[in-house]
């Protein structure tokens, strides 16, 4: 008897409808076939079905059973087809009703142990965005992804015997709630809260500006003075994600398998710091189905580099077009993938090989030569495509026994109460601020920073009267700034003006976007 | 497993053989031929069926705790048949085809149930 049975296949971010197509025959030699350019993990789903159908106390028929996965030239892969093909045999063999209404059209998506159990399965929130309004049937352990979908019915599989039970009519699983994703998301307590980091206030204001715009950024500094922990102190200045933003990074995450048992979405902003031993294809994305890189799983949040010099020139190569485009695409023999990757990179970066080139107190002890061979490894269009440049300096001792009220903070900084630096919680204010500014203003065109403009938005966007016209004009001839370089000083400026609220983007906006051009 | 299991293996198969024989020449097969062995394997039967030569492998199992007499007729053991069937065909190119007979087997060597499968292929 031929039974047909739906499930998806995930290429990319991409869902494709897959019949499983389960033929048990009357007559022919007995043996388990399964087809349709499946891999090593979908043919062994042979031997987890086998026993799970034995182990769940039912009977495995001792007949010819052929299984077709249909489209046949789309390469299928990991154990997701246990379910259906399960599902399939048990009720070609008549074991479960295949009148029973679970074989019309619904979704069927998991991997099987042994003992007939379900277990995690990698891509169960894109199965919920491809099942639009029908029912899915998935392990109860990644159920919670699906769940957030609005307009469909997700049934938390625990294990064979369940399902078949339920589809029998003889005692039916509870469907999940859907789950409200505004509700899930979470406010970050950071790791380092900004008000505890002594002095370098130009670098917090840019780490503002960044958050603010979504604009990349890197610190230049000698060891220790607080690179890392200003990087680290990132995702508590950023606003929340939204829903959608939350959405679409948990797309992503499902796609890799990095959400956690009964986790539903990811409820923060991805802080990724991958270390300088990544390869390219770890960073950008690879393998034969490929799958997400640290630019994808950084989508929507914060890239941190640390020493960036000590990455592999090619992989910090592979980041030009992800950062240009927001987007990545991955070419392989059998898969053509593109991925978001609209991330906000901070990079820390030592001035020299020995850390203390431009140390008002230590000595550096590199030579030209050295210091050359050092910053080249970051490359010029690299560099161009960082919109902050700032430099963390060494602290004066002063700075830091001074108990964190510096005598006269800078008046972007300062808090309330006078005297007193602004916590990591009162800049998210500011930041989100401005962020209301830049959603209001790209409402209809599909993009949610500044530093995501494409250039005819900076022209519509970014209107510059003459005198700010002036002063970039002189600061692009004298430092020789590339046209890129242009347009991302107005998008700074922009962001700046966006953080004082200010509609136009006034001479000071513009003077201070220019300071953060590229130093050394 | 003892000695005395291992010679009762071979009763047990032996009678599965003969079984499987009485049971192909009831369909009106002619047998030709039975063990036929080298030293590089052997072929339980070989019939006649009308003009087609058939190379029948006979599995018997005792109980099914270890699976089915099917299941133990793997890939590699019918590549084994074959390869049999063509030292034993010597280059004739004669229509044949390789059959095998299940055997279950119950208490005190009795044939318990027999299935017979035609024109194999993996």
């Amino acid at each position: 008897m031929l039974i047909k049975v739906r499930s998806v296949a995930n290429v990319g971010l991409e869902s494709v409808g897959v019949t499983v197509e389960v033929d048990v025959a009357e007559a022919g030699f007995p043996g388990f076939t399964i087809v349709g350019l499946a891999n090593k993990a979908v043919e062994e789903a042979r031997e987890r079905v086998k026993t799970a159908i034995h182990n769940s106390g039912m009977d495995f028929p001792p007949k010819k059973i052929t299984v077709n996965l249909a489209p046949a030239d789309l390469p299928k892969e990991g154990g997701a087809y246990d379910l259906p093909i399960a599902v399939g045999i048990l009720a070609a063999s008549g074991q479960i009703s295949p009148q029973a209404p679970g074989l019309s059209g619904q979704l069927f998506y998991g991997e099987l142990g042994l003992d007939g159990a379900t277990r995690a399965t990698k891509g169960v929130l894109l199965v919920g965005l491809f099942a639009k309004k029908s029912q899915v049937y998935v392990p109860i352990e990644s159920a919670n992804e699906a769940a957030v979908v609005e307009g469909i019915e997700v049934y938390p599989v625990r294990n064979l015997k369940e399902l078949v039970d339920h589809l029998n009519g003889v005692k039916e699983i509870t469907k999940l709630n859907s789950l409200p994703i505004d509700q899930l998301i979470e406010d970050v307590i950071p790791d380092f809260d900004l008000a505890d980091v002594a002095g370098q206030e130009q670098a917090k204001r840019a780490l503002t500006i960044a958050a603010a715009g979504g604009h990349n950024l890197v610190m230049w500094g000698p060891p220790g003075t607080g690179k890392t922990m200003l990087a680290r102190a990132m995702p508590g200045i950023l606003p929340q994600l939204s829903g959608a933003e939350a959405l679409e990074v948990t797309r992503i995450y499902s796609v890799a398998g990095m959400l956690s048992a009964g986790e539903s979405i990811i409820r923060r902003r991805p802080f990724r710091a991958p270390h300088h031993g990544i390869s390219a294809a770890g960073m950008v994305g690879g393998g034969s189905n490929p799958l997400p890189g640290e630019v994808s799983l950084a989508h929507l949040g914060v890239l941190f580099l640390d020493e960036m010099a000590e990455f592999p020139r090619g992989v910090l190569e592979s980041l030009r077009q992800p950062m240009e485009d927001g987007l990545v695409g991955i070419v392989r023999a059998a898969a053509h993938v593109t991925y978001p990757a609209g991330f906000s990179l901070v990079a820390a970066v030592n001035p020299c090989p020995c850390g203390y080139l431009g140390h008002p107190r230590r000595e550096c002890k590199c030579t030209d030569l050295q210091i050359r061979k050092y910053r080249g490894r970051m490359s010029g269009p690299i560099l161009d495509r960082i919109d902050l440049h700032v430099q963390v300096p060494a602290v004066e001792i002063e700075k830091l026994t001074a108990d964190n009220t510096p005598s006269d903070p800078p008046l972007n900084l300062r808090g309330g109460r006078k005297g007193e630096l602004l916590t990591s919680r009162e800049i998210r204010e500011k930041v989100i601020q401005a962020r209301k500014i830049q959603d209001e203003r790209f409402r209809k065109s599909g993009i949610y920073t500044n530093s995501q403009m494409k250039n005819k938005h900076v022209k519509q966007f970014c209107k510059l009267d003459p005198e700010v016209s002036r002063i970039l004009r002189l600061a692009v001839e004298k430092f020789d700034l590339s046209a890129r370089a242009y347009y991302r000083m107005i998008k700074v400026a922009r962001t700046i003006a966006d953080l004082e609220g200010s509609a136009e983007i006034a001479t000071i906006h513009m003077a201070e976007a220019l300071q953060y051009r590229q130093v050394g | 497993m003892s000695g005395l299991g291992k010679i009762e293996n071979r009763i047990t198969g032996k009678i599965a053989e003969e079984a499987a024989g009485l049971y192909l020449e009831n369909l009106g097969y002619r047998v030709i031929m039975r063990n036929f062995s080298t030293r590089y394997g052997e072929i339980d039967l070989i019939c006649a069926d009308e003009k087609i030569t058939v190379f029948v492998e006979v599995k018997a199992k005792k109980g099914l705790k270890f699976g089915t007499p099917e299941e133990m007729f793997t890939r590699y053991k019918y590549e084994k048949v074959k390869r049999m069937a063509v030292v034993y065909l010597k280059g004739q190119e004669v229509p044949c085809r390789i059959d095998m007979v299940a055997v279950e087997m119950g208490e005190n060597q009795r044939v318990k149930s027999m299935r017979y499968y035609k024109n194999v292929v993996f």
